[in-house]
């Protein structure tokens, strides 16, 4: 065993590609997608406003645009120019207050204020649209409770009568809805998991036998398998570890339980990848061809991981092809401890949705056994030409 | 070797190399369907709340029966107290939950007014806004019933009523993408990263599987190989382009404003600048399994620093500016205002003259790429040969 691991780290040693992908590659690739996130809450987001009427009350409602976070009003003389602004995404949103809007106010008609919001963006556009009606509902509240006390209502009551229920939305577990928790985190782990494939298949195509035009594998395929997985699952689970703490220790984002638990949780994903990945080399043996095969099958994990995208929203069949990714297990986990806290029995339980990985090992078993079947006359002549070319 | 007959040794060179063809036809159609699958249902709906009513009164019932008549929001259960509720959110079977509290509608008739508590989970952003939207439509509603019920009763002009209850009208509507879907959001951007990718992925293997051995590539200049791999490759791509960008946007719904024309003029330097970038970094590779490790890891960073999915603005500027060399960048953004909210060309045509830029570039330091390897396979085959 120890002169594997001996060779298993020569081999490693030797390999620029492979150190740089357990090395700097993760690190690297995690700053820099935290840094892009980093902003975390959208804020200052240009939005035209076309003021036509410009009385007290228009102005009015612009100063309580101007006073909200996330929204930065850009002043437009009309209608057209917003709209041309609009299309080049210099702004994502426009507000149009019309003409004679105090006018109609007072004269006790219903004038009609239009906002429209870029929805390509989707992000940016649902939470204009939400953030500019709140900040004109408050505006208009003011108009309201002047016409209340001007027609001689009490002051106790006018805002009762104004708004006789009051809406308290909380948004749990992600208080102030910060984009680097909720995104980051699996956009990270996405990039993990193929880093930790990438790693693999790397190490696993160094085994491969050429013969004549066929690749197989060495009698003890069983053995070198098990080395390198005890191999990289530590080196892996420790880059899974440093996003662990970046994100809940340095950046101090909100985690209800306890990390440990995740690395345990990290730990099941690394072997229902691994497995995966196994079936995947066994049957094709051709290392260009795995590379392939494995990036197509979890390039989407992010996609299918069910956090952008609700999972009960997602058809039958994309429900099942999520369960074939070993990230959205874990995603589950995740999110069960950051943010619900529970303890490890609970994420242990959570480990029992792997059981169909388990199925996959009789099929590598068998496979390896075939891989293995070496015409017997060339056997000796292959593996010796094999080390004298290493 | 004429450029023609350069060409069709390309064509076979490219069709004969197995990892290659599933990359480029396999990958195009396999990720054409899988990429959008989760998204199909485009918007959340029926998400499961539950309710906590303290009240039992006509009025919760109400504003418990108006929020499970909202499309957002299914009512599973009500339910004693809030520990219970938060448990259930803790196990995952609910997203969110309502409070009315003790008293409400008596509060309401006495004119001391009430609040309505709403929770949702926001580990989940969609869910979460669905919930918000949902609960809060319906509390406004209720809001606006117990409004116009006092000042009727308070012997108001019907019509004036309903007009002191909404003195104002907000009309806001979305614009470019209506139905505020999730495949009109995310196909366009990442249709065009997938061709990028696969096209970079494609000259890579080409490339990498080339040069160490001998060949046609040999027998050319250098200049002429980039041109007809370039040809080949444009021609290629541009029945994927048309697949992705006309049937696949009608398929999932995007909208689609420029002319075709427009949108074949802009993806032109797009497609060239892609592949020259790829047959010069194919120049930097060794074995034939690396490029598409290297492009996959890419991938993700690509896609997110080109500023569809989180605001350019939010974004810090030294990754804007580095990333402005990737041909994907300037064309996902340019091709977006261009073809889904209508800018007029000349609103695109400094992305485009960057996209001509880079091609310019790329293809001088590919050439220069391309004559080095030739130079250094002189002396591969003079080795492979005395084997």
């Amino acid at each position: 065993m120890r002169q594997l691991f001996k060779r298993e780290l020569n081999i490693l040693w030797h390999s620029p590609w492979q150190l740089a992908l357990i090395s700097y590659i993760p690190l690297i690739g995690v700053l820099a997608l935290w840094w892009l996130f980093s902003a975390g809450l959208p804020r200052q987001l240009p939005v035209a406003l076309v003021d036509l009427d410009n009385s007290q009350i228009s102005r009015m409602l612009s100063r309580q645009l101007l006073a909200n976070s996330v929204i930065a009003p850009q002043s437009f003389a009309n209608e057209a120019q917003a709209i041309e602004a609009m299309r080049q995404t210099q702004v994502y949103a426009m507000v149009v207050l019309p003409y004679q809007l105090k006018k109609d106010l007072l004269t006790g008609h219903q004038p009609t204020i239009d906002i429209r919001y870029n929805s390509q963006f989707l992000l940016v556009g649902k939470l204009l649209s939400s953030q500019l009606q709140l900040s004109l509902a408050e505006g208009l509240s003011h108009i309201g409770q002047q016409r209340l006390l001007l027609n001689g209502a009490n002051k106790a009551t006018v805002d009762v009568s104004l708004t006789p229920i009051t809406n308290q939305t909380t948004a749990l577990f992600n208080r102030n809805n910060n984009y680097v928790g909720f995104l980051v985190p699996p956009i990270l782990i996405a990039l993990w998991q193929l880093l930790a494939m990438l790693v693999f298949v790397n190490s696993l195509n160094k085994e491969l036998i050429l013969h004549q035009e066929r690749y197989y594998l060495p009698h003890n395929i069983g053995a070198l398998i098990a080395t390198k997985i005890l191999l990289y699952s530590p080196i892996m689970l420790l880059h899974s570890g440093f996003i662990l703490l970046w994100l809940y220790h340095y950046l101090s984002l909100p985690a209800a339980g306890a990390l440990i638990d995740l690395v345990l949780a990290q730990f099941a994903m690394l072997l229902a990848l691994w497995t995966l990945v196994l079936v995947i080399f066994m049957a094709m043996r051709d290392s260009a061809r795995t590379v392939s095969f494995c990036t197509a099958l979890l390039a989407p994990a992010f996609a299918f991981m069910g956090i952008t995208f609700p999972v009960n929203d997602m058809p039958l069949l994309a429900q099942w092809w999520r369960l074939v990714m070993p990230s959205s297990h874990y995603i589950d986990s995740h999110v069960s401890v950051i943010s619900y806290g529970v303890d490890l029995p609970y994420v242990v339980a959570q480990m029992g949705s792997y059981w169909g990985f388990l199925l996959l090992v009789p099929v590598i078993v068998w496979l390896a056994h075939k891989a293995k079947q070496l015409p017997r006359n060339q056997l000796s002549t292959t593996i010796s030409d094999q080390e004298a070319s290493q | 070797m004429s450029f023609w007959q350069l060409m069709l040794a390309e064509v076979k060179a490219i069709l004969a190399d197995k990892a290659i063809a599933v990359t480029l036809f396999g990958g195009v159609l396999f990720y054409s369907v899988l990429y959008p699958l989760p998204y199909l249902q485009q918007v959340p709906t029926e998400q499961q709340v539950v309710v906590v009513d303290h009240d039992n009164s006509s009025l919760s019932r109400l504003v418990t029966r108006h929020a499970d008549a909202s499309a957002k929001i299914h009512i599973l259960a009500n339910l004693a107290s809030i520990d219970e509720a938060q448990a259930w959110v803790n196990q995952g079977k609910a997203h969110g939950l309502l409070v009315i509290p003790a008293n409400f509608r008596r509060d309401l008739l006495i004119g001391k007014g009430a609040t309505l508590s709403y929770g949702g989970d926001a580990s989940y952003f969609l869910i979460y806004s669905a919930v918000a939207e949902g609960l809060v439509a319906a509390g406004i509603d209720a809001s606006k019933h117990v409004q116009l019920i006092g000042l009727l009763s308070r012997g108001q002009n019907p019509q004036l009523a309903e007009q002191s209850v909404n003195s104002i009208n907000i009309n806001a509507n979305p614009v470019f993408n209506p139905s505020l879907g999730y495949t009109p959001y995310v196909v366009p951007g990442l249709f065009l990263l997938i061709l990028h990718q696969t096209l970079l992925i494609g000259t890579g293997i080409l490339g990498a599987g080339q040069w160490r051995k001998k060949g046609y590539w040999q027998q050319v200049s250098p200049g002429l190989l980039v041109m007809a791999r370039l040809s080949v490759f444009l021609l290629m791509y541009g029945v994927f382009s048309g697949f992705y960008l006309g049937y696949c946007f009608y398929w999932y719904q995007v909208s689609v404003l420029a002319t075709i024309i427009e949108v074949a003029l802009f993806m032109l330097p797009f497609l060239l600048a892609t592949g020259a970038l790829g047959i010069l970094l194919s120049c930097m590779f060794k074995r034939r399994d690396f490029p598409t490790q290297l492009y996959l890891l890419m991938s993700m960073p690509v896609l997110f620093v080109s500023g569809f999915v989180w605001p350019i603005a939010l974004i810090p500027e030294p990754l804007v500016a580095v990333s402005q060399v990737i041909p994907a960048v300037p064309a996902i953004m340019g091709m977006l205002e261009l073809n889904q909210l209508g800018a007029l060309w000349s609103a695109v045509q400094p992305k485009w003259l960057q996209l001509w830029v880079l091609f310019a570039v790329f293809v001088c330091l590919a050439i220069w790429a391309v004559a080095q390897k030739q130079k250094q396979a002189v002396g591969i085959k003079s080795d492979v040969l005395s084997e």
